[in-house]
């Protein structure tokens, strides 16, 4: 595998990752809970995606369709469920997030909805490759690469630059102390939900376009695999999350092409997941 | 005596944590203006009184009125948009965040970036050290100064409430007096205050009236003079 598929299957693998993770990341931050559910809203959002690109033909209609309609399904899981365990210990939300999680995925495999298939997302060529002197960035790829950089200019915008970002790093900090400073945690942890579980339906997207593939259960690996990302990431830092997604990839993408004919992709993250919680428990960026 | 309502009002408030009972119905006021002290031993209930008026916990019976009216079950983004600000127990800094962002979190409510930097100069007056640690990360500081950023940001939400809970609590003497001097210059400037205290010397030279709390009931009432001449708080809290 030469340095440039390397370097080229990092950055995608790690931008699918961070899409998927910065939602639950920053429900964690605010909240301290690990919501597993937010894996169905990924399927949800690929889901929602290809039925609009079967009816319209529009990439752009099917990603922003699948982004509201994932958005709102977060923040219904959060206003309907969560809203009323947030006094309850963290198992009690975790396991009702399992539990959410399953009841959709079963859902969604039952024929009116997806069924037991996988489906063809064929969007690929909405966008060109490029050929650059090192070598070629595939369409797919070019999709996943742009719109990630697009999300994140718009994620650091919004931390940094808004009222609402100032809110969320508050409320993640110290929940009580930022309502009593007259932020509205409803609402600013309702809007956390809504672009969290908005990314998480772009990302369903673009893996559905990438591997031309969406089926009910594609959100069973990145559910726990997710998981691995935020610990790296030191739970709930949107930085660390960032860090850890693209550390990951690389670490999965070298092993990949050296022992790959021993370990798989998802075994290997899961050995490093390991590996990190037996030397460092605070994660590989945590405090 | 007082023709406009109190600005709290607290009445028969009771508190339970699972089945332990915490308060067990406790009145007070605080008129505006008015400084007014909450004194008693840990595990009195003091701090559950602050939580309740902030709305940190959710009493199990009574009611809290603020300027007449109801809040005893709003949201304690609510209570601050009714001009209530909060120094909790502790501090409650916003630790990753450096002394400005804190200060400018005090002011979340305030749209106006002028009216922001006066009361941020104004906070600096009071605690200078906090203008010459402007950038530093709160966690990074010490208690005290963490005390001091806590009373700064309260500041800034230009209250007309200050709720302040065990602020002197493991301060070396002299932060303890620029505290409570910070306290008494807020006083002089028409902030309304009640204050949750172990420090009765002190708090008794700031407010105007005292509550003396034991196993969550009010024992005793007074003007803070009479407070401290009391044989039992003398005894209690006053070391003599």
């Amino acid at each position: 595998m030469s340095l440039w598929n390397i370097l080229l299957d990092t950055l995608t693998q790690g931008s699918i990752y961070f899409l998927i993770a910065v939602g639950l990341t920053m429900v964690y931050g605010i909240l301290k809970i690990l919501h597993i559910a937010h894996a169905a809203v990924y399927t949800i959002g690929a889901g929602v995606g290809l039925a609009v690109f079967k009816l319209t033909g529009s990439f752009w209609l099917a990603l922003i369709a699948a982004m509201l309609v994932s958005g709102l399904v977060g923040v219904i899981i959060y206003r309907g469920v969560y809203f009323y365990m947030l006094d309850q210990p963290r198992i009690v939300p975790l396991i009702t997030s399992v539990g959410l999680f399953l009841l959709i995925e079963d859902l969604l495999q039952k024929p009116y909805l997806m069924g037991p298939y996988q489906h063809a997302f064929p969007a690929q060529e909405v966008f060109p490759s490029i050929t650059l002197p090192w070598g070629t960035i595939p369409n797919a790829q070019v999709m996943i690469l742009t719109l990630t950089g697009v999300a994140l200019v718009a994620l650091y915008l919004i931390f940094t630059r808004t009222r609402l970002g100032l809110a969320w790093q508050a409320a993640a900090q110290d929940r009580e102390m930022a309502g009593s400073v007259g932020i509205n945690l409803n609402r600013a942890i309702a809007l956390n939900f809504l672009l969290g579980s908005a990314l998480a339906g772009a990302a369903g997207v673009l893996v559905g376009v990438f591997y031309n593939s969406v089926y009910a259960t594609m959100g069973d690996v990145p559910s726990y695999k997710a998981f691995v990302v935020i610990v790296l990431g030191g739970m709930g830092s949107v930085t660390g999350t960032l860090a850890a997604s693209f550390l990951l990839a690389f670490a999965e993408t070298v092993l990949l092409a050296s022992v790959g004919y021993v370990l798989p992709r998802d075994a290997i993250a899961f050995l490093v997941l390991i590996f990190v919680l037996m030397f460092r428990p605070q994660g590989l960026l945590g405090r | 005596m007082h023709e406009r309502a109190p600005l709290l009002q607290i009445a028969n408030l009771v508190v339970k944590y699972g089945h332990i009972q915490a308060l067990h119905g406790v009145s007070l006021d605080v008129q505006p203006g008015e400084a007014v002290a909450i004194l008693g031993a840990n595990g009195a209930g003091k701090s559950t009184i602050v939580r309740a008026v902030s709305g940190w916990v959710k009493p199990a019976a009574g009611r809290i009125l603020y300027a007449g009216e109801e809040i005893t079950t709003l949201p304690s983004w609510d209570r601050a948009a009714r001009g209530m600000a909060l120094v909790p127990e502790g501090g409650h800094v916003f630790r990753d965040m450096t002394v400005e962002e804190n200060l400018r979190l005090g002011a979340y409510l305030e749209s106006d970036p002028r009216t922001v930097r006066e009361r941020m100069e104004y906070v600096y007056t009071l605690f200078p050290v906090l203008k010459e640690r402007r950038r530093q990360i709160a966690r990074t500081m010490s208690g005290g100064e963490q005390q001091m950023l806590a009373i700064g940001r309260a500041v800034m939400r230009n209250p007309q409430l200050l709720v302040v809970d065990e602020v002197s609590m493991g301060l070396a003497p002299v932060l303890v007096d620029t505290v409570f001097e910070a306290l008494r210059q807020l006083k002089e400037e028409g902030v309304s205050m009640l204050i949750v205290e172990q420090n009765a010397h002190e708090t008794l030279n700031v407010v105007d009236r005292g509550y003396v709390l034991e196993n969550g009931r009010i024992v005793l009432e007074g003007m803070a003079d009479d407070l401290r001449e009391d044989p039992r708080v003398q005894a209690a809290y006053l070391g003599g």
